[in-house]
């Protein structure tokens, strides 16, 4: 895991968003015909957007801008146009848990999420959990505990567990299995997980 | 998912406007909006995103009297409030009982009370079913496991919120507001007459037309010694839709109870108001016998289908815990 975001991988590169600002202009009349088309007399109509709109919002802290389209989610501008492909994309209707990422520190199905949504708030990502070559005390936890078999959930888990860890450091076995109760594992390694939680648990106290 | 323009609104009055455009979707956190999206059972050309409408996050608070909040408050917040949970702990229970941790992230209240139903035939884009505009409801002859056995006549979907049936027993108001033009007017419409049975228009389950938003939605703090409760059975212990729920509210006096309110979801196309049954408790000592027989008075006038008989069985049973729990409460100083 580790960094994630080298120089225009991560964000949207200094060169590709000026290459994008014609883009840009286009679009802005776009908004304007919309607007219009909108247009009643009197009060001004909301502010409206269609077709590729720029976006701005922090992704594992750092300033990201990106295009997106209103239709799409923040999962697929995650994997498809953000190289992130740690976020998992299973079921992509919000019935797994696998795609589920931070939303200023609240769990979210990123699969459900429109990206426009995101615009101005903050995005942690499973790339974003490790500081530097240091695990999270989460991720430390899953690898002691062997908390994964095939692996596509656990992406989805640990950040639900990550999440569930901030709110309560020393949660009972009954609240991980409601912090993760939106997080489907098929080959079924819960036992290992809720094992995985308190090791996490006392990795972050401070314990060893 | 087919492309749309996306309105970002300053506050209601703007939404309602744009939501007044033709095949305009509304949107909240869109959890259920995206899932229809994607499979293609709604194709809205306009997506209004309330989310950017500041007045309907106003904050859950104690207002004249009532709990107040706005229509896009997330579930979750609803969940963790300590004064909801003070005055109305069976409001919080059935935002917390709701879907996953990261849905009620996201979802709001406004949302979850006009949510889609979970239909697999009105779900899937290829049954033209009624209530799509089609002629069949194929839910009568097909796979009903999940489908109504109250009210089943011609479109036997359950209602899908958790929210709906205590904010109902709760005498809670929406506060919508309405474009006319480019007039916007306010008014406030009972959870008790939001419904819309499939009888009346098999097209809608609540009476919002093009260009209403729900911006706030409140509920009388409850008076005297009155318990709350929401309770719901689950294939799945988490995760899952409820196969049968019921919230109460009782009131006591003298040991007797003054007042009930008892609504059953997830039994029938709306959430259903079981006046029989509070006429039958008022009067009485609250005991498990007698919560016991309003289960089973609840369940008169059931019309299983082919597979959904067990609610029948899980009707009873959500009636007991939910007069049980509303009962406990009330003695316990009244909540």
């Amino acid at each position: 895991m580790g960094g994630h975001a080298e120089e225009g991988k991560g964000s949207v590169s200094r060169r590709g968003f000026l290459k994008s600002a014609g883009v840009a202009a286009a679009a802005t009349s776009l908004i304007d015909d919309a607007k219009k088309a909108m247009e009643p007399v009197g009060p001004a109509p909301a502010a409206a957007v269609r077709g590729e709109t720029e976006i701005r919002f922090k992704l594992n802290g750092k300033e990201t801008v990106a295009k997106v389209p209103p239709s799409m989610t923040l999962l697929e501008l995650l994997r498809e146009r953000l190289d992130m492909t740690g976020t998992k994309q299973v079921c992509d209707r919000g019935a797994c848990g696998a795609c589920t990422v931070h939303l200023d520190g609240r769990t979210v199905n990123s699969c459900l999420l429109l990206a426009m949504d995101a615009t101005g708030r903050d995005v942690t990502t499973v790339e974003g959990l490790a500081v530097g070559d240091r695990l999270h005390p989460v991720q430390q936890g899953f690898v002691e505990e062997d908390a994964m078999q095939c692996g596509f959930c656990t992406p989805g888990m640990v950040m639900s567990c990550a999440a569930l860890l901030a709110k309560n450091p020393a949660p009972t076995r009954a609240e991980c299995a409601e912090g993760i109760s939106g997080n489907i594992c098929r080959c079924g390694t819960y036992l290992n997980i809720f094992r995985a939680m308190d090791r996490a648990s006392a990795l972050a106290k401070g314990g060893k | 998912m087919k492309d749309f323009t996306y309105v970002l609104p300053k506050d209601a009055a703007e939404a309602a406007r744009a939501a007044a455009a033709p095949n305009c979707a509304l949107k909240g956190a869109g959890t259920d909006l995206v899932d229809r999206m994607k499979e293609g059972v709604t194709r809205p050309d306009t997506v209004v995103n309330l989310l950017t409408a500041t007045d309907l996050r106003s904050p859950i608070r104690e207002e004249n009297g009532r709990i107040v909040m706005g229509g896009a408050t997330t579930l979750a917040e609803v969940a963790e409030s300590a004064l909801i949970r003070k005055v109305a702990p069976g409001f919080a229970d059935a935002a917390a009982e709701a879907a996953t941790p990261q849905i009620r992230n996201r979802g709001t209240v406004a949302g979850n009370l006009c949510q889609r139903p979970r239909c697999w035939y009105f779900r899937n884009d290829t049954y033209a079913c009624s209530k799509k505009g089609g002629e069949t409801c194929y839910s009568i002859e097909g796979e009903n496991k999940y489908h109504a056995i109250f009210e089943n006549v011609t479109c036997n979907i359950v209602h899908p919120s958790n929210l709906a049936p205590i904010l109902q027993v709760l005498g809670g108001t929406l506060h919508v507001v309405t474009a006319n033009g480019t007039d916007v007017v306010a008014s406030d419409v009972a959870v008790k007459d939001f419904w819309v049975r499939p009888e009346e228009d098999i097209s809608r389950e609540n009476i919002l037309v093009a260009g209403q938003v729900v911006r706030e939605v409140s509920f009388p703090i409850p008076q005297g010694m009155t318990g709350s409760s929401y309770v719901e059975t689950r294939e799945k212990a988490s995760f899952d839709w409820a196969l049968t729920s019921c919230a109460a509210a009782l009131t006591l006096d003298g040991g007797k109870i003054a007042s009930a309110s008892v609504v059953l979801s997830s039994v029938a196309p709306t959430p259903l108001q079981l006046e029989a049954v509070e006429k039958w408790l008022v009067g009485k000592a609250p005991s498990d016998a007698l919560f016991r027989e309003a289960g089973t008075k609840a369940t008169d006038g059931a019309t299983p289908m082919r597979d959904n008989a067990y609610k029948i069985t899980l009707t009873a049973v959500v009636v007991r815990r939910a007069l049980s729990a509303a009962a406990a409460r009330a003695t316990g100083g009244g909540k």
